[in-house]
Order: structure tokens, then sequence, then C-alpha cells
């Protein structure tokens, strides 16, 4: 009688394009891109054009989270760190906004889609290497041999920190993915009960909704917070190389 | 899962790609320059007061220290001034009463000896009328032709009379 828990997820093509080929049709996730990147943006640049000594609420709202990824770079990279700022702050925002706006009943989670999560740990990934090779030359091979591994080991440590390495960005990827769609599901599952156990039974599992709903709220700040951090110690690790600190994984 | 249908992927990965680079582009542009500038000017104000109080405190600590060794100071010299000032109303006191003392004695004596004059002056006048009592007497004596044993009489009777006026 309800409708299945992943039905959600679901996308149909609304305006069909095709630019040379490739098909960039609009569909419900496109549009709430464009609502993620239209709100982030308007709040930034309205909060950020403030400047006063003694914020108001806004621009408070916008300082905390500029201050806190500034914090974040300055931790886990250092000084140096700070001109990434602007792309990890960028992919801060537009995650939290993709989650908190996912939240809005009827909405679309545009970090519920995969492929999204996985365009964006690509780019967090490919980004570490670039900056690697670019800075260390073929020496930035050296990742793969954590620093005090004894010889004899060093043809075991190849393969595991290969594997390591590789699992970065789908672990980024799936991170976000899941836990958004986990999230979204659990909601539908829980609410779907709510409509099924009418007024007598109801109740429970519509408990259960808010209170899971406070929890996913929750995790749509820590997940854009875990995205962040570790694309700051990815970044962190081929700047440095080995550098003055072990980053935990 | 509706998610791993590849259907959309192509446009969810070219519309992502082109949202985040103009939300990156907006952002970079007009936003974080002007909330990071805040955040560091707010720093450095934060920073300069903070420096600017501890310079007032040490400033305020070191008046302080330099009042309370004045007023130590000032306590210490109010202290000798007012033993100085005992001291020397004492020693005023002390001379007041030396003199003074000095001064009723010589008066004591000044008196004594005005005294003793007069006494002696007294005795004096005394001889000088008894003998003239006396000369009267002899001159009686001689006028009456009297006998020894009148002269006796007339002799004892005027120095019981002088010693009784004199005793008196």
């Amino acid at each position: 009688m309800e409708e299945s828990p992943l039905h959600q997820f679901e996308l149909q093509t609304w305006i069909p394009i095709s630019l040379g080929g490739l098909d960039i049709s609009i569909n419900k996730a496109v549009v709430f891109m464009w609502v993620v990147v239209f709100l982030a943006a308007v709040l930034m640049v309205v909060a950020g054009s403030a400047r006063k000594l003694i914020p108001g609420k806004l621009q408070s709202l916008a300082e905390m989270m500029v201050d806190f990824i500034r914090s974040m770079i300055m931790d886990t990279m250092g000084k140096d760190g700070m001109r990434f700022f602007p792309l990890i702050a960028t992919l801060f925002l537009f995650i939290l906004f993709s989650n908190l706006i996912g939240l809005i009943p009827g909405s679309y989670t545009v970090t519920s889609q995969v492929i999204v999560t996985a365009v964006f740990s690509c780019l967090v990934y490919g980004l570490s290497l670039v900056i690697g090779f670019w800075l260390h030359g073929i020496k930035f091979l050296g990742i793969l041999i954590p620093p005090g591994t004894p010889g004899w080991l060093v043809p075991l440590m190849i393969p595991i920190e290969l594997i390591s390495q590789l699992a970065r960005p789908i672990s980024l990827a799936v991170r976000l993915f899941a836990n958004m769609t986990a999230g979204h599901v659990m909601l539908a599952v829980l609410f779907g009960l709510t409509i099924g156990g009418g007024l007598l039974i109801g109740w429970l599992p519509f408990a259960f909704t808010v209170a899971i709903y406070g929890l996913e709220f929750g995790i749509a700040f820590i997940q854009a917070y875990i995205f962040s951090i570790l694309t700051c110690v990815y970044l962190g690790d081929a700047f440095h190389l080995h550098g003055h600190d072990e980053h935990a994984h | 899962m509706p998610q791993f249908e590849s259907d959309f992927f192509s446009s969810l990965i070219f519309w992502e790609v082109l949202s985040f680079a103009i939300l990156l582009f907006v952002l970079y542009k007009y936003a974080f320059p002007g909330i990071l500038s805040v955040l560091e000017e707010r720093e450095k104000k934060i920073k300069d007061s903070l420096d600017q109080a501890e310079h007032h405190r040490s400033e305020a600590e070191r008046k302080l220290k330099e009042y309370e060794a004045k007023l130590n100071s000032a306590a210490k010299e109010a202290e000798g001034i007012l033993a100085a000032a005992k001291e020397r109303a004492q020693r005023l006191m002390e001379e007041n009463e030396q003199r003074l003392t000095a001064e009723a004695e010589r008066i004591k004596g000044d008196a004594t000896r005005e005294i003793d004059q007069e006494r002696r002056k007294a005795i004096q006048d005394i001889r000088a009328q008894t003998t003239e009592l006396a000369l009267m007497v002899g001159e009686k004596v001689v006028q009456r032709s009297l006998t020894e044993a009148d002269h006796r009489k007339f002799a004892d009777e005027a120095l019981e009379a002088l010693s009784k006026s004199y005793q008196r």
C-alpha cells in the first residue's frame, strides 16, 4: 500500500537537454543543486558584506562557519593549507547545505546520490595526487612506504598502503552517500509505519521519526565536517609527505 | 537502488561540476575575502585590546606600588614628626619646670634674706632704744640720787619691760 522507502531517491527527467550528445537533462536533484548553490551563495555573500566588527546574527553564523573551516585547516595542514581554504570551505558549505536542505520534507538530498559524492571525492583525491606529484615529483610514491618501515617489510607495505590509498576516494564517497541514504530510508520506513499503524499504534514509530529526524540534523553537520576534515588530511598528506606528524586515517 | 542507475549520471556530473564551480567562484570572489578579513581584523583588535589591557594592568600595578611606597614613607615621616614634637614638648615642659623651680627658689631665697635683714634691723633698733632707755633711766637715777638697790631695781624693771614689749 505504501511506496518503497527507496522511491524518494528515484529521479525523473523534467526537462530533457542534450549537449553534443551528452545528456544534461534537468531533474529534481539538479534543481536542488541550484537551490543549494543559490542559498549558500546568498547567505555567505550577504553575511560577508556586513563586515561589522560586532556581527549580527547572520554575519555571526557565516563567520562561525568560516572560522570553523579555517581552524580545521590550520589544525590539519598548517598555515600553508590556507591556499585551499576556498575549495574546502565551498565543499563544506555545498555538502552541508545539501544535507540540510535534503531534510526538508518533499525536497531532494543531493548528497544521497552516489555519483555526486563520488565526483567530490574524486576531485579531492585527484587534487591530492596532483599536488603530491607536483611538489615532490616521483618521490611522492614514497607515500606508499610509511616512515620507519624496516627494509624487509617494504614489499609487504606497498600493497597494503596502495589499497589504503585506493580506499580513500571510495570510502570518502560511500561514507557520505550511505549516511544520507540510510538516514532518509530510515525516516521513510518509520514514517511508513506511522501511516500504516494508524492512530492506535502509529504514535510510536512517529515518535521515532521525530527522534531520528533530530539525529539526522546532527548527522548532516557531522558528515559535512567529516568530508571536509578528511579532505584536509588527504591534501595535507600530499602537501607535507611524511611531514611533521602522522594523521589518523 | 535508484542511485546506481546510471541514466542520470551524466547530467548529475555535469550540473554538479558546474554548480560547484559557480559556488566556488562566487564565494571566492564575493564572500570569503570579506569574512576572512573581518575575522582577522577582529582577532587583531582583540589581541591589541588584550595587549593594551595587560599594559594598563602592569602600569596600574606599578603605580600602586609607587603609591604604597609613598604612603609608607609619608607614614614614617609623620611618625618621625610626631616623635620629634613629643620630644620637644617634653623638653619644653622639663625646661619650664626647671625654670619655675629655680625662680621659686630664688624668690624664696630673696624673701628669707629680706626677713633676715628686717629681723637684724629690728634687733639693732631694739638695742638702740634699749641703750636710750638705759641712758634715760641713768639720767633719772642721777637726778634723784638713788641707792644701789634703786639702780638695780630700775634697771631690772626697764629690762623686763623691754623684753616684754619685744616678746609681744
